[in-house]
């Protein structure tokens, strides 16, 4: 399975170097000769496609594949488009020189990615200085759309969105105000519960926090499991009718049974940390799971025209292709973008992007001037019946 | 003063509201880690060393009743006798799976020290030894992530006790608790086995002088603790599912109520379980959950520095 994964990344890799080495219709040969044929734009991809993150790159790079193909095989596009790929292993130390790279393609017009924050961080001086868009699928640290890049956008909601999104969602949307809080004591928790508590007291509701550290059970923490029973009486007492849990999927397996043990009724949320079907696997009884609610930038994909062109495409499946959904609309917004442009230049496609709106699988896609999307961009799942279904936007 | 006062007044407040339903649990929880403590003290009692892979017999015992759950189960929802008969049923196979990795432990990792006359410290490392080997062979046999057990019944509230309600899994844990740690101390106390492992636990060599066969009643001892820790690991399986860690803790915790009871005082073993239940339970009125191994840990110091044999004494070879 591996190696067939690798042979077909190997074809797309080398088909992209067969065309950057061989500049058959290129911008500046548009007007020339051949005046049928239409010009060939290359959009580019930076993520990690070899290493450790492989999976995640290979996820992604599908999907651009995927709405390049759809783009060619549509007659009435006035061009064609090819792809390059930029292997930046997901490491800020090689990420530069992939967007060198990029930089020197005299063909591409824009990027989708890079695929994770610290590369992105590395790589956008260079994208900056060669006014090339960047629409990075994935990289989610806040400070990225602070740092001065107008040619930096993203079709994900960034780190600090998630908390209060989710805080809102419980208080405002299902109108529930009494809140109970706990974090497992992790840096991931601790923060995300925080965040939740925050918005969730600035929308009206009561709060209260508490901190029941993860389990040696789980090997997020070296506490009991013992300690689920007096922390669930606890949420009971409160009388809180709904409980946010941040922290990872084992230990809020074993919280939700000392939930049920303790009589709670009221709704449990928690994060992405707990987005996995290991919880369901892991909660004991296997029914205190459902009626979960799990939120997460990510996106699944529902849409059975696209699972099905996808697999075909990569032998995987897309249900499990995280970040394959939003890289698909990255890419497709850059399409939009070229589209709405009569004369298309590298500058002129990110000044495209700021004002483009378009409805994309995941999304509508409509940038805020920072290059954040705008609007809510975080989804919310419910475990339905021992499996994860996803609700929609919050 | 004022500020500690109202602190303390809010608190009480909370415990008053809380307490029974905080009790029950604690009890709940007393009761395993009694069931666990009470194989560190009985081998203890016959050769002096701590067993300390006697967190990975419990870790057996709960495997062994999950894969009788789930060949049981199913997706089904048993009611009635079927129910009663599956926690019979899985306690037995906990037990019996928990013995045998006793059995196993004592063959394998003591005997052969013992033939030696190996030093103490060689117990320990051989101890240690095993557990690690146990718990990574269950991780890598039944995977590194929890499992949740099917349940023989709908956990639900049996009654109400001060306003606290009354789980059904917590009836089954005080039912089976209560039975086993009776019996056992009636065995202990009243039969031919019992006589041998108190004569041993007294002197060895003068035991062996009057006929016991001592290789037999070390043998029986393992067999007896080991049965009730993979009882207890079955219980509590059943409340939280298995996974290749889940004997660390409590057995630490079981550990320390037996030296908090008095090691070697099997008396002192249930009742340092139950002690230590509650009193964790309890704690969190005064300080969050996080604190709860710190409030465990600290009782224990507290105890060992005004009564170092713990609260019962170190009688060893005697049942009370």
């Amino acid at each position: 399975m591996k190696l067939r994964l690798n042979k077909t990344v190997a074809a797309v890799a080398s088909s992209a170097l067969l065309l950057m080495a061989v500049p058959v219709v290129g911008i500046a040969s548009a007007s020339g000769a051949a005046t049928k044929a239409k010009p060939t734009y290359t959009i580019g991809y930076e993520g990690p496609l070899s290493g450790g993150n492989q999976q995640l790159g290979l996820n992604m790079v599908f999907a651009v594949q995927l709405a390049v193909n759809q783009a060619n095989a549509n007659r009435k596009l006035p061009f064609k488009l090819k792809l390059a790929t930029y292997d930046d292993q997901g490491d800020p130390t090689i990420s530069p020189t992939q967007a060198q790279a990029a930089v020197a393609n005299k063909h591409l017009v824009a990027i989708v990615g890079p695929a994770f924050s610290g590369a992105t961080a590395a790589a956008e001086p260079f994208y900056h200085a060669a006014h090339i868009a960047t629409v990075s699928p994935s990289a989610t640290r806040v400070s990225l759309a602070t740092s001065g890049w107008n040619n930096f956008f993203r079709v994900v909601a960034d780190d600090g969105v998630q908390g209060p999104a989710d805080a809102d969602y419980l208080v405002k949307s299902k109108g529930l105000k009494s809140v109970y809080v706990v974090d497992d004591g992790t840096s991931y928790g601790s923060g995300l519960a925080q965040a939740v508590a925050l918005q969730a007291k600035s929308d009206g509701a009561t709060v209260v926090s508490a901190t029941v550290p993860g389990t040696s059970q789980c090997q997020n923490g070296t506490a009991s499991a013992t300690e689920y029973s007096a922390a669930a009486t606890q949420a009971v007492a409160s009388k809180a009718t709904a409980l946010f849990y941040g922290g990872y999927y084992c230990d809020l397996g074993l919280f939700l049974g000392a939930l049920s043990s303790a009589g709670y009724t009221g709704s449990v949320m928690s994060g992405d940390g707990a987005l996995s079907p290991a919880l369901i696997q892991g909660t004991t009884p296997a029914s205190a799971a459902n009626g979960v609610l799990l939120t997460c930038a990510c996106a699944s994909s529902s849409n059975a025209k696209f699972n099905s062109a996808y697999k075909l495409l990569s032998h995987f499946s897309a249900a499990n292709a995280t970040y394959a959904p939003e890289s698909y609309d990255a890419a497709n917004a850059i399409i939009n973008a070229i589209k709405s442009l009569k004369k298309v230049t590298r500058p002129g496609i990110v000044a495209a992007l700021h004002k483009l709106t378009y409805v994309g699988m995941t999304k509508k896609i409509k940038f805020q001037s920072d290059g954040n999307i705008a609007g809510s961009a975080i989804f919310v799942n419910q475990v339905k019946s021992g499996s994860i279904v996803q609700l929609g936007l919050e | 003063m004022g500020a500690f006062g109202h602190y303390l007044t809010g608190h009480l407040a909370t415990l008053r509201l809380e307490f029974w339903s905080l009790f029950v649990g604690g009890v709940a929880n007393g009761f395993l880690y009694g069931m666990i403590a009470v194989g560190y003290t009985l081998v203890y009692g016959v050769l002096r060393l701590i067993n300390f892979a006697h967190s990975e017999i419990f870790m057996s015992g709960g495997f062994g009743g999950y894969f009788v759950m789930k060949a049981l189960i199913g997706s089904s929802v048993p009611s009635g006798m079927a129910t009663v008969g599956l926690i019979v049923l899985g306690i037995v196979v906990g037990g019996t799976v928990g013995a045998l990795v006793a059995t196993l432990l004592e063959r394998v990792a003591y005997r052969p020290l013992r033939r030696r006359n190996a030093p103490k410290l060689a117990y320990l490392i051989s101890a240690i030894g095993a557990s690690y080997f146990l718990f990574n062979l269950a991780g890598k046999e039944f995977g590194r992530y929890s499992l949740s057990m099917p349940q023989p019944y709908i956990n639900h509230p049996v009654f109400t006790i001060f306003g606290a309600t009354v789980q059904l899994y917590y009836i089954v844990i005080f039912i089976a608790g209560v039975v086993m740690l009776f019996s056992l101390d009636r065995v202990v106390a009243t039969t031919k086995l019992g006589r041998s492992i108190r004569a041993v636990a007294q002197d060895a060599e003068t035991a062996s002088l009057m006929g016991v066969n001592i290789d037999r009643t070390i043998a029986l001892t393992f067999i007896v603790g080991g049965a009730l820790g993979g009882a207890a690991g079955f219980l509590f399986g059943l409340g939280t599912g298995v996974v290749y860690t889940m004997g660390f803790v409590p057995a630490l915790k079981a550990f320390t109520a037996a030296v908090l009871g008095g090691i070697g005082n099997l008396r002192g073993a249930m009742i340092g379980g139950l002690l230590l239940g509650v009193a964790e339970s309890l704690s969190v009125v005064f300080v969050q959950a996080a604190y709860i191994d710190v409030v465990a840990f600290g009782i224990l110091v507290a105890v060992l520095l005004f009564r170092p044999t713990g609260i019962l004494g170190e009688r060893l070879g005697r049942a009370a």
